[in-house]
């Protein structure tokens, strides 16, 4: 048999926000004219869907509906600061700080409908584009709601700081507190080796992963899938190549990526355990999906065909190299 | 050569315009007549984000001399949702999430629709093969696939319209639930601006003089006969930065443009604005800069010997960060361990190809705010870091991100938005600038290559008794994230196991090579690929299975990690339990065992792959039913 399938394991932590130092986020609220939600953060999407997530929670804490989300951002001179798109914090960082601006507007509006229905602010509901007191019939729309507090003088906004408590490390022994969330996660890669050509395809990864608490879980297996592809690329095919500092590989005909016809199928599992300091108990996905496919690849490499690749990337000529001296290997010890 | 009467049908309507000889289709479509929807991403045939139909038939319209589209029915993205309602494919696409960043998606649900109309009832592995001449760096295609067979089956009615609409919310509550991306129309259709599909009035395109050399001291630049030349308005070297000059994400050392000498090939050295982008070009072209070429240093073994190059004065080891993680006594562990393991680990260097090369806008507004639009990662930052180069007080600066087609770490440095500042500066006009994806690639950060000496002690029951680790990195010629990739890599090296006695050294180094940065895992990926890999060989030496040796030394709750942290809720046992559980894995020690396993092939997993095989006729597709 030319082709040889196998199957590796590995597993991955990671730290989420920003690294060993304060990290911080800001944001402002507005519960707006007929029931919609106004939203204003210094940084969001850089593709991952943290828009969609930010709707969503929105929705979720002010009870309106994520159609009904506008959302302001991305400018240093318009909106609060929110730091950079980067380190798995979007989720964390930038979900958690909304949500805390959301309830302190929420607040303002509960407070006003307290008075005029004359019952405890406890009583007041919200959801999906209603507004209502426990055991009573009042009930209204939001967009009535809010009227109902610009009438009164008030109008329903909040803003929030989100910072984390972390420290840098010591310069001698590291000693820190880097991070306040960790998530965890773990991957099985299953390959097939073609022992005449050493071509390795990934046919599919089961990918575990822990992310406090899935605000989308599409969005969440598409981070785990773009994580996957993008570590197989460095796994068996992306290098560039440098020589006297002058590359070979400034072209995408050069510079192979991977296409549709190499890429695995993925399974995800989500797994969430809710982060305990932040507001929503999430953590984040967007890094630690790609630390453990590169390893649980060339452990399954291993399992097919019996070579340890160490240096990456596994290509074919690298594979194929390897076979070729496990056979030598093989024979030196067979004629002694 | 004269302009060409260019003829054709545009999505439908007569287009009779003269066009320049040189233009490719792409141009014509994007700069003449404002099709901004399918994007340029590699100019050569290579992405397929530029695929539009001609004749009916897919095409990249960056390979196509516009003079080749004479007379031709052309369709761009913009044709689909021509009435405003987006197509079946299109829909299918907001449904099923196959959108991220957006930048491959207008050529992507191009090359889509071809599939599904050259075969309506195409299978997955057909839907692939007629995929692959698209790239997208951000899903990994699954949701791609999913959407094509969606919207497939939508049309043959084995789904119902309905598939393709929002979900409703239980009770109210959005959390948990697959609400459709509220991005996604503006992308599938491509009415969503990048910074290279935007325009502004009287704008100014810029082009970007880059060194040839790896080091050398930049002796002089003249710049008069490109300031002469007709079209051209400013002309700008690091003699015009105002302020105190250097970025960096942990460290200021690198200049807007080069000062005094170059570091690498690829750097900046002066940069044009002018009517056209082809007027700056061959502006740049009549820039004389003198070099005398500097000895070298492109290993970063190498380069932390004595009486090498120095590429920094601040640093004259040349080492731009060591981190150093220590727990215990590692020479104590590995002398009561049973089995000693060492092995040398080595990652490359690999390039973020996010599809939307670097772009951006500057301009002053009114009120004499310098402002800057671009697909930056860290506006917060920049503007700090702007407003001290060009010497101006906070609040006349300002940073606005555009939609970002692509960043994975890339896109966190302000390797092109000082330029574009001083140019609009200079020129008090709106400026423009889009790289090249030949100009993306050489100039920009890379991840960190690596190369890691472990060393594993453990005893016969899997457990971890020691762990040393020592990575070298090679930074390249500036700073950018290394100093915080290095601290990732380290805190992160050891893996989540309790480990007694431990050892890191992680080592960024400078060298005349392209510049390493941020990139996606930063830094855990090549710490962390270095211990999965050996405790697989560890599982093999002692007889475990590799998840029972994960096991053995898993972090639980309430555990110390290897900077002293105390954890909460640790979720590792779940997701190897979980990974484990899905994958239905037949246990045992990775002894090369793959011949006899009998958990491999399941429905799961997909067909290998062997090119042109796979192709289904509707006939034998019905024959099949």
């Amino acid at each position: 048999m030319a082709r040889k399938r196998g199957r590796g394991m590995a597993a991955c932590w990671y730290g989420i926000a920003r690294t060993a130092t304060v990290d911080r986020a800001g944001a402002w609220a507005e519960i707006d004219d007929g029931g919609s939600a106004k939203i204003v953060t210094g940084v969001t999407e850089i593709g991952e869907g943290i828009l969609t997530v930010l709707a969503q929670i929105v929705a979720h804490e002010l009870g309106v509906k994520p159609a009904d989300v506008v959302i302001g951002d991305n400018d240093t001179a318009r909106s609060p600061e929110a730091a950079h798109a980067g380190a798995s914090r979007q989720t964390y960082m930038i979900g958690n700080v909304v949500a805390l601006a959301c309830r302190e507007a929420r607040a303002r509006l509960a407070g006003v409908m307290a008075e005029v229905w004359d019952v405890e602010v406890d009583l007041i509901r919200t959801g999906n584009g209603e507004c209502w007191a426990e055991n009573t019939n009042h009930r209204i729309t939001m967009g009535e709601a809010v009227d109902t507090c610009k009438k009164r003088g008030v109008v329903p906004v909040g803003s929030a700081s989100f910072g984390t408590d972390t420290t840098g490390l010591d310069p001698s022994d590291g000693a820190g507190r880097p991070w306040q969330a960790y998530v965890f996660g773990c991957q099985v890669a299953e390959v097939e080796v073609d022992t005449i050509t050493g071509e390795v395809q990934v046919l599919a990864v089961w990918a575990a992963h822990d992310v406090g608490r899935a605000v989308n879980p599409k969005g969440v297996e598409g981070q785990i899938e773009g994580g996957i592809v993008q570590a197989l690329g460095q796994g068996l095919m992306e290098d560039y190549k440098l020589r006297d500092g002058h590359t070979s590989t400034s072209g995408f005909a050069k510079y192979i990526l991977p296409t549709s016809l190499d890429v695995p199928r993925v399974n995800s599992i989500i797994i969430e355990d809710p982060d305990p300091i932040g507001p929503l108990g999430v953590k984040g996905i967007g890094e630690p999906a790609m630390v453990p496919t590169i390893p649980a690849i060339m452990n399954a490499i291993y399992d097919a065909v019996g070579v340890r690749i160490t240096s990456l990337p596994a290509t074919p000529e690298r594979v194929l190299g390897a076979l070729r001296e496990k056979q030598r290997l093989t024979s030196l010890q067979a004629a002694e | 050569m004269p302009d060409l009467q260019f003829q054709a049908t545009v999505n439908g309507r007569k287009v009779a315009r003269s066009a320049k000889p040189h233009q490719r289709l792409l141009d014509f479509l994007r700069d003449d007549l404002q099709l901004t929807g399918n994007k340029e991403g590699c100019g050569a045939g290579e992405c397929g984000t530029c695929s539009v139909f001609v004749d009916g038939v897919l095409m990249k319209s960056c390979l196509m001399p516009v003079a080749k589209a004479q007379g031709a029915q052309i369709e761009t993205i913009e044709a689909l949702a021509r009435t405003g309602e987006l197509s079946v494919l299109q829909k299918a696409f907001y449904k099923a999430g196959a959108s991220q960043c957006g930048y491959c998606i207008p050529g992507m649900v191009m090359a889509a629709t071809a599939a599904i109309r050259a075969n309506p009832f195409a299978g997955r592995e057909e839907i692939k093969e007629r995929l692959g001449g698209n790239i997208c760096r951000c899903t990994g295609y699954q949701k791609i696939f999913d959407a094509v067979e969606m919207a497939r089956d939508v049309q043959n009615g084995k789904l119902p319209a309905s598939a393709l609409s929002e979900i409703e919310a239980e009770q109210g509550d959005f959390i948990g639930r697959n609400v459709r991306r509220i991005d996604a129309p503006s992308k599938v259709s491509g009415a969503l601006k990048y910074a290279g599909d935007m325009t502004m009035p009287h704008m100014l395109h810029v082009q970007v003089l880059r060194s040839p050399h790896a080091h050398a001291r930049i002796v002089s630049i003249d710049t008069s006969a490109a300031e002469k030349l007709e079209g051209v308005e400013g002309v700008i070297s690091s003699a015009d930065v105002p302020g105190e000059d250097g970025f960096g994400v942990f460290v200021n050392d690198q200049p807007i443009m080069a000062r005094g000498k170059v570091r690498y090939v690829g750097e900046a050295i002066a940069a044009v604005a002018a009517e056209d982008a082809l007027t700056a070009m061959r502006a740049v072209e009549k820039i004389k800069v003198v070099y005398e070429q500097l000895p070298a240093i492109f290993d970063p073994d190498d380069a932390m010997h004595d009486g090498v190059p120095v590429l920094h004065d601040y640093a004259p080891d040349n080492v731009t960060k060591h981190i150093p993680i220590r727990v215990g006594d590692v020479e104590k562990g590995f002398a009561e361990s049973d089995l000693v393991l060492e092995e040398t680990y080595a990652t490359q260097a690999i390039e973020h190809a996010y599809l939307e090369p670097e772009a951006g806008l500057a301009y002053v507004d009114p009120d004499g705010v310098v402002t800057v639009v671009s697909p930056s990662q860290n506006i917060t930052h920049h503007r700090h870091m702007l407003a001290r180069i060009i010497a101006k007080p906070i609040a006349k600066v300002r940073f606005i991100m555009s939609p970002v087609g692509g960043g994975f770490g890339g896109k966190e440095d302000m390797i092109y938005q000082g330029m574009l500042a001083l140019l609009a500066m200079k020129t008090r006009r709106p400026v423009r600038l889009v790289f090249t994806r030949e100009e993306s690639i050489i100039s920009t950060a890379k991840r960190h290559p690596s190369r890691t000496t472990l060393r594993m002690g453990l005893m016969r029951d899997g457990r971890i008794r020691a762990l040393e680790m020592k990575m070298i990195s090679d930074g390249g010629a500036y700073g950018l994230s290394t100093e915080g990739v290095m601290r990732k890599a380290a805190i992160l090296a050891a893996g989540p196991y309790v480990i007694p006695n431990v050892k890191i050294d992680t080592i960024g180094v400078y060298t005349n090579n392209t510049p390493s940065g941020a990139f996606r895992s930063f830094g855990a990926l090549q710490t962390e690929f270095a211990t999965e890999s050996m405790l697989d060989v560890a599982a093999e030496r002692l007889g475990l299975d590799p998840f029972e040796i994960r096991r053995v030394n898993a972090m639980r709750d309430g555990a110390t990690t290897h900077t002293k942290q105390k954890l909460g809720s640790v979720s590792l046992m779940r997701a190897l339990d979980a990974a484990e559980k899905a994958s239905a894995w037949e246990k045992g020690a990775p002894n090369s065992r793959g011949g006899n396993r009998n958990d491999l092939n399941r429905d799961d997993v997909r067909p290998p792959v062997s090119l042109g095989a796979r192709f289904e006729t509707a006939d034998k597709q019905e024959a099949a039913e």
